[in-house]
């Protein structure tokens, strides 16, 4: 036999040969993430290639790294030379790089994700130093990648047993206090210290003691521990040798689900070997240690993961948990006492015995020490798997290391532990990753599996489908857990179908905390966590379905029928009008979007279209072009003579005043006068109109296309007196004596002020005023250098409208964040930048310079983002001394504005917010004085049109209400639409060409110096086909699938 | 047996070492509700109702507590009651709650729980119903099995186990849908399921329950007619017909358990075509006639039969004692050693 000694000086033999051969050694991840991805075709195609071009290399199949987005992954390293990795490598890269930097030298760098080691080659990073890796530090994964994990001497040579050998000259209880220094706490989720969990098997009476491995790892979303055994089984087979000496077990099991074929492939293999070098067996290296390894496929119950019910499974039993005391640790498997340690924990013990205690716990925080690896999925632009310092914040792992959410969507929640952790907020991104923090946070650590989610997730939604997988795990014992999350997954879906209840929330909190405290197991003790945590940092998102009828984040399909009818502030039934257009049917698509909207026109250019922000087709591809068509029927009627009004008006009942002709006011107005009220508006400008008329820009809207649907409101029989001004003209207090009700919409007309010297300068304006002007014709005086603070849509807008105006050579836009925080529209924002506006981002003004009282530059100061803030959006810092100037003649502000609320008597008493803006009550628009209500930007702040039209509308039915003398209520109903259209058939051509319509813009030129609408229509063949697109979400909604069963019915019994 | 003493509910109480907090309690009069509890068989802690409240420890379930030297334990508490409070509603909610045509009506173990704990309709009502059924198993000829009414306590299982050890039932499937079955699903009559009975006598619902199922005006202390073991029974009589039987727990022989003929096998008792008289067969017609003329008859048929023409076989029905008097009468009276056994055949 021989001994371990010269077991490892071979090992390290074989080991450097590999390493400083003459030949190149090529890397291949063969894990099963890389499998998935088409690793062993890449495998396959490189010893083709290989052979092809009569290159000689060795090719060694190794784990995981943890890019699992850039998988498939290999790592070229040729003599004298550092090691590059490659991500996302096929077959024809494969053959790029034979090619390119086996037989050319060129090493291909925009393959290249990073070298390995110190050395380096120029245009690759370290890669150990891009950002997806800079944050972390491998320890339990140091050798997922690079060694190959079929071959013991590789782990041999890596340092590999040599724990395992020390321990054997220790006695048991020396290991067990080295563990304990370390400060190594269970990674299977639970956190109890390894030390002591062996301490209480040590001490237990009673021979034949059992160590067992707990890999049963079941947690959606997670799979750090299949790849820690597929990328480097020794790791953890040592730990067990360690664990089992110091506890003192002859036999250990390796309980791995039967899902891990690789896994288990690995494990076998690593233990045929381990017997075959003596690591295994009577009497090891001649110790009076024996230990022999047993492994046991486990059929996937989650419920297995739960120690007692994995010990009842290797029993041969039903695997269900039975109540602690007594712990394994006492009488575990076989009735003997039995320690269950993870794969990670039994990873980290052989570290700690080679490396020492000390070298172990120089990470972490005070009650978590070492690192811990995770499995990062969900909406996270890096998914994988990683390994991290305890005491890293979420954050910090979520967009350093995750790099964000994708698709640059909002981040709304994480959640960390499984099925059994808990939903953390992204307002608590800052939260330190260790047991303890995360516990009062509501949520647990967990084995690892962290799942991101975005704005897209309804917290409902998620939480109903996390009790639907623990309600089908349970293992039906006992009663609160099999009947208790029952109860709470039927709640769940009524909530998420808009049948909660009032009430249904505190019925789950009290079922929730019953499942926490009457359960078993710890598998029922933790399952209600994600209703819980849902419930306490989301319950105003329980309260929507419930008792509004709306799932937030458009997701619950029973409630929301068509996502694009569901966040229309207005509820324009987009899905019927686009099932109509492809269908042909545009005059019936007219009436439709008419209903609805009393400034289709206005929409069709300038609404920001949230229905496509939560189209479903743009989960997939891109979201229909729903604003697009909506100016593609308006166009339609047109120039087909049917858009103007024609019905009379009868107005017959009490007088109502408007205040403001803005799109709430008019909308109002337009419901109001449709109910017969006698509606007057009173405007303060010449103009009517609003925002749309001052503040939007000519080549979004032009003036004559608002007039069209200013003019149809006035045919309704609303009259708009100009020119009016209230509290000046007429008191304010004078309007309750002669109208019924008051509404007031009078938007925010106030620029906010920099509040930096020098701001009353010649050159300075804010953007309000300048838009003003622009849009009413005055006087514009504007220099060539025209700079703009601020990243919202007056910012862009003031930009691209300065651009426009003749004389002027270079707009800036100065905005203290990047691009993906700016406030503004995205297709405004991506505007701009064809146009030819510069942006200067992470840049704070700090002065304004001038010359003779004119303004003559800006001072900016550099920022950098630090962490997030509660908006989910990283905060900017200041970089010290970095104050740099940019010259300009002209600097607009546009870094928001508010309501202007002087026309109110003085001693008023009407309820104002801190931000000035009106308070009302949220359901009515309500005011604290009876008979005025308010809408629109003047009570949200600065705000989109269709909101200040939702709001007019609503305040028309309640004035109603009002004036009837009923209480002010709303009636939530789910979204229907009003009625159902075929759905139309594509052939599999159009399926293949289905692509978002392009929308037809100006050419640069003609848009140069003028104010000419840039956007065009598009044609009825275009039309069509974006509308058939659609994917017809209104269909599959019980009540839409009723509909096509009985309209196929009828066919059938028709035909 | 170590004695220890401990409080509960304020009570000091002597209790034998190695019993359980609910053992100790139950035994003391003193009511802790539980439905997965059984005195015959190994706790398990399933139905989690019998939360009690220990000093320094917090809630736990009595019936895995082995009780300990200056313990103090509380029966009642909000938190405990919250605890079962909802377990129990839980279950009623899932229960086929239709009392009045349930045989175990007043006998039922969840009626006595719910009474203890007091249920509120109003608070009943916020919960989901479940809209599936069970079909009931009605393939055993003594005993129907019927899912719907069924807590999942496992006494059941657990008898089957422990004391047939048959095991012909388990649970099977997963969470909600979690039943007792037997091997495959299959109806009882097709598993190995010997039709003892003793999980109908222990359930403490109607899940299981006898067919034909009358109440007894009275019982009547008895010894089972089958075989030689002399298991002690109680008839229950109902008028003079026998409605139903079970073990007399006290007797020594069998502690309350039988097989499924002294079960369920009474019912030739009542059969119309069994022999309560002596019949002699003549003209090839058997006649009735009275005890003294048929004993008459058989003596002096016997009398011709005398040694070696004789043979005695005795019978398993009969006691011991009877069939010494047998095998005395055959080797004395009838001059033979001809004796033989029906268990021995």
């Amino acid at each position: 036999m021989m001994n371990f000694e010269e077991m490892r000086r071979r090992a390290k033999k074989e080991w450097e040969a590999l390493m400083q051969m003459e030949k190149p050694l090529i890397l291949v991840g063969t894990a099963t993430c890389g499998r998935s991805a088409g690793a062993l075709k890449v495998w396959e195609t490189l010893q083709k290639e290989l052979e092809n071009c009569g290159v000689e290399c060795n090719i060694i199949e190794v784990g995981c790294i943890g890019l699992c987005y850039l998988e498939p992954l290999i790592t070229i390293i040729k003599p004298s030379r550092p090691g590059i990795c490659y991500g996302e490598v096929n077959p024809e890269k494969i053959v790029e790089l034979v090619k390119g930097y086996l037989i050319n030298d060129n090493p291909l760098p925009h393959y290249a994700l990073g070298t390995i080691g110190d050395e380096r080659i120029d245009g690759i990073p370290k890669l150990f130093d891009i950002p997806v890796f800079k944050p972390q530090v491998r320890r339990v994964l140091a050798n997922c990648g690079f060694i190959d994990p079929t071959n013991i001497n590789h782990y041999l040579a890596n340092d590999g047993y040599n724990g395992f050998m020390k321990t054997i000259k220790m006695t048991p209880e020396e290991i067990i206090e080295e563990i304990k220094r370390s400060g190594l706490r269970g990674r299977g989720g639970a956190g109890f210290p390894t030390w002591r969990k062996w301490q209480f098997c040590l001490e237990a009476k009673g021979v034949g003691k059992y160590l067992i491995c707990n890999a049963d790892e079941g947690d959606p979303g997670a799979f750090m521990n299949r790849s820690l055994l597929e990328g480097d089984p020794h790791s953890v087979l040592e730990g067990m040798l360690i664990a089992a000496y110091a506890i003192g077990a002859r036999e250990g099991y390796i309980y791995c689900r039967a899902e891990y074929p690789l896994a288990l492939e690995r494990l076998r293999q690593a233990i045929r070997q381990m017997e075959e070098c003596s690591l295994l067996g009577n009497n090891i290296f001649g110790s009076n240690f024996s230990f022999h390894i047993k492994i046991k496929e486990g059929a996937g119950a989650f419920v297995c993961g739960e120690e007692t019910a994995l010990i009842a499974s290797i029993e041969g039993k039903r695997g269900m948990p039975r109540p602690r005391p007594p712990f394994p640790a006492i009488s575990g498997l076989w009735g003997k006492p039995t320690v269950i340690n993870n794969v990670e924990t039994l990873a980290s013990i052989a570290l700690i015995l080679q490396k020492g205690s000390d070298w172990y716990a120089q990470y972490g925080t005070e009650q978590s020490k070492g690192t811990k690896t995770f499995a990062l999925a969900g909406k996270v632009k890096h998914t994988g798997l990683i390994e991290v310092p305890l005491g890293i914040s979420l954050g910090q792992i979520i967009y350093d290391i995750g790099g964000g959410v994708l698709n640059d969507k909002k981040f709304k929640a994480v959640q960390t532990g499984g099925p059994s952790g808990g939903c953390i907020p992204s307002s608590l991104s800052g939260v330190p990753v260790d047991y303890e923090s995360l516990k009062a946070t509501g949520s647990i650590m967990g084995s690892g599996g962290i799942v991101v989610m975005d704005e897209d997730i309804c917290m409902v939604d998620f939480a109903r489908f996390f009790l639907d997988f623990v309600q089908k795990e349970s293992c039906g014992e006992c009663v609160p857990c099999r009947l208790g999350t029952k109860q709470m997954l039927d709640i769940l879906e009524d909530i998420t179908k808009g049948k909660g209840r009032s009430g249904d929330i505190d019925l789950l909190t009290e079922l929730a905390e019953g499942v926490k405290t009457g359960s078993l197991c710890g598998l029922g003790q933790t399952v209600p966590n994600p209703v819980l945590t849902t419930i306490r940092y989301f319950r105003d998102e329980y309260e929507a379905h419930i008792k509004y009828k709306r799932c937030p984040a458009a997701a619950c399909k029973e409630i929301i029928s068509s996502p694009c009818q569901h966040t229309c502030p207005i509820g324009t039934e987009a899905n019927t009008y686009i099932s109509l257009i492809a269908e042909k049917r545009f005059k019936e698509a007219w009436d439709i979007i008419k209903k609805d909207n009393p400034l289709p026109s206005v929409c069709a250019r300038v609404c920001h279209h949230p229905c496509e922000s939560k189209c479903e087709a743009g989960k997939w591809a891109d979201p229909i072009a729903i604003r697009t068509l909506k100016r593609f029927i308006t166009d339609y009627a047109l120039e087909a003579g049917i858009y103007n009004s024609t019905k009379k008006p009868k107005i017959d009942k009490e007088k109502v005043a408007i205040v403001g002709s803005g799109p709430a006011g008019l909308t109002a107005g337009h419901y109001l006068a449709e109910k017969g009220y006698d509606v007057t508006i009173f405007e303060a400008l010449d103009v009517p109109g609003g925002a749309p008329a001052v503040y939007i820009p000519e080549y979004r809207l032009p003036k004559d296309i608002l007039n069209i649907d200013i003019a149809n409101i006035k045919k309704a029989g609303v009259k708009i007196k100009t020119n009016t001004k209230i509290g000046e003209d007429i008191p304010f207090s004078d309007l309750l004596k002669n109208y019924r009700a008051v509404f007031i919409a009078t938007g925010t007309h106030k620029s906010k002020m920099l509040r930096i010297p020098n701001e009353d300068a010649d050159g300075v304006s804010d953007a309000l005023e300048f838009l003003e002007d622009v849009n009413l014709k005055k006087k514009v005086k504007i220099g060539k250098k025209v700079g703009i603070i601020g990243g919202g849509n007056a910012a862009v807008d003031a930009a691209r409208v300065a651009g426009r105006i003749k004389g002027c050579e270079k707009v800036t836009i100065i905005y203290r964040r990047t691009r993906v925080e700016m406030p503004a529209f995205k297709e405004e924002i991506e505007a701009a930048i064809e146009e030819g506006i510069e942006m200067q981002f992470l840049s704070a003004p700090s002065g304004i310079m001038t010359k003779n009282g004119k303004v003559t530059g800006i001072k900016c100061i550099k920022m950098e983002l630090g962490a997030t803030d509660n908006s989910g959006r990283k905060r900017p810092i200041p970089i010290e001394s970095s104050e740099f100037v940019i010259d300009l003649d002209t600097l607009i502000v546009a870094i928001g504005e508010e309501p202007d609320l002087s026309f109110l008597d003085t001693g008023h008493s009407l309820e104002i917010s801190r931000g000035n803006t009106i308070v009302v009550n949220p359901e009515t628009f309500a005011t604290n004085i009876d008979g005025i209500f308010a809408g629109g930007d003047v009570v949200t702040g600065p705000n989109t049109v269709v909101e200040a039209m939702s709001s007019g509308k609503i305040v028309a039915e309640m004035i109603d209400k009002y004036i009837r003398g009923e209480s002010l209520g709303r009636e939530y109903k789910l979204t229907r639409p009003s009625m159902y259209v075929p759905p139309v058939e594509l052939t599999e051509k159009e399926m293949e060409e289905a692509r978002r319509v392009e929308i037809p813009h100006l050419s640069m030129e003609k848009k140069t110096n003028n104010f000419n609408e840039v956007d065009l229509t598009i044609t009825e063949a275009m039309a069509i086909k974006e509308a058939k697109r659609c994917l017809r979400c209104d269909l599959n909604t019980e009540d839409g699938k009723r509909w096509l069963q009985q309209k196929q019915q009828a066919a059938q019994g028709g035909g | 047996m170590d004695k220890i003493s401990l409080t509960i509910d304020g009570q000091e109480i002597i209790a034998n070492n190695g019993t359980t907090i609910l053992e100790t309690a139950l035994e003391n009069g003193i009511y802790i509700p539980h439905l997965c509890h059984h005195p015959d068989l190994e706790p398990v802690g399933v139905c989690r109702l019998c939360m009690v409240e220990i000093k320094g420890r917090g809630l736990t379930i009595s019936c895995k507590a082995p009780v300990e030297e200056g313990m103090v334990a509380r029966t009642e508490s909000n938190e405990i009651n919250k605890a079962r409070r909802m377990a129990v509603e839980l279950l009623i909610v899932n229960h086929h709650a239709d009392c009045l045509s349930c045989a175990k009506n007043t006998q039922c173990k969840l009626q006595e729980v719910a009474n203890y704990i007091g249920i509120e309709e109003k608070r009943l009502q916020r919960l989901r119903k479940p809209t599936g059924q069970f079909a009931i198993d009605t393939s055993n000829p003594f005993f129907d099995r019927d899912p719907n009414r069924c807590v999942l306590c496992g006494i059941c299982v657990r008898t089957c186990e422990e004391i047939q050890g048959v095991s012909a039932i388990d649970f099977a499937f997963r969470g909600y849908g979690t039943t007792v079955s037997t091997f495959g699903n299959k109806p009882l009559l097709e598993s190995r399921c010997e039709s003892c009975g003793e999980c109908v006598v222990r359930c403490p619902v109607g899940a299981l329950i006898p067919k034909n199922v009358q109440q007894p005006s009275r019982e009547v202390k008895s010894i089972c007619p089958y075989c030689g073991c002399g298991c002690g029974i109680y008839l229950g009589v109902r008028g003079s017909t026998i409605v139903n039987l079970r073990g007399d727990p006290d007797n020594p022989v069998n502690r309350g358990s039988l097989c499924v003929k002294g079960r369920f096998g009474y019912e030739f008792i009542n059969h119309p075509e069994r022999l309560t008289r002596p019949l002699i067969k003549r003209n090839g017609k058997f006649v009735e006639v009275a005890w003294d003329e048929a004993l008459n008859f058989v003596a002096k048929r016997l009398a011709d039969y005398k040694g070696g023409h004789f043979a005695f076989i005795a019978s398993a029905k009969c006691t011991n004692e009877e069939n010494y008097l047998f095998q005395k009468f055959t080797r004395t009276v009838m001059g033979t050693n001809n004796i033989d056994h029906c268990a021995r055949l």
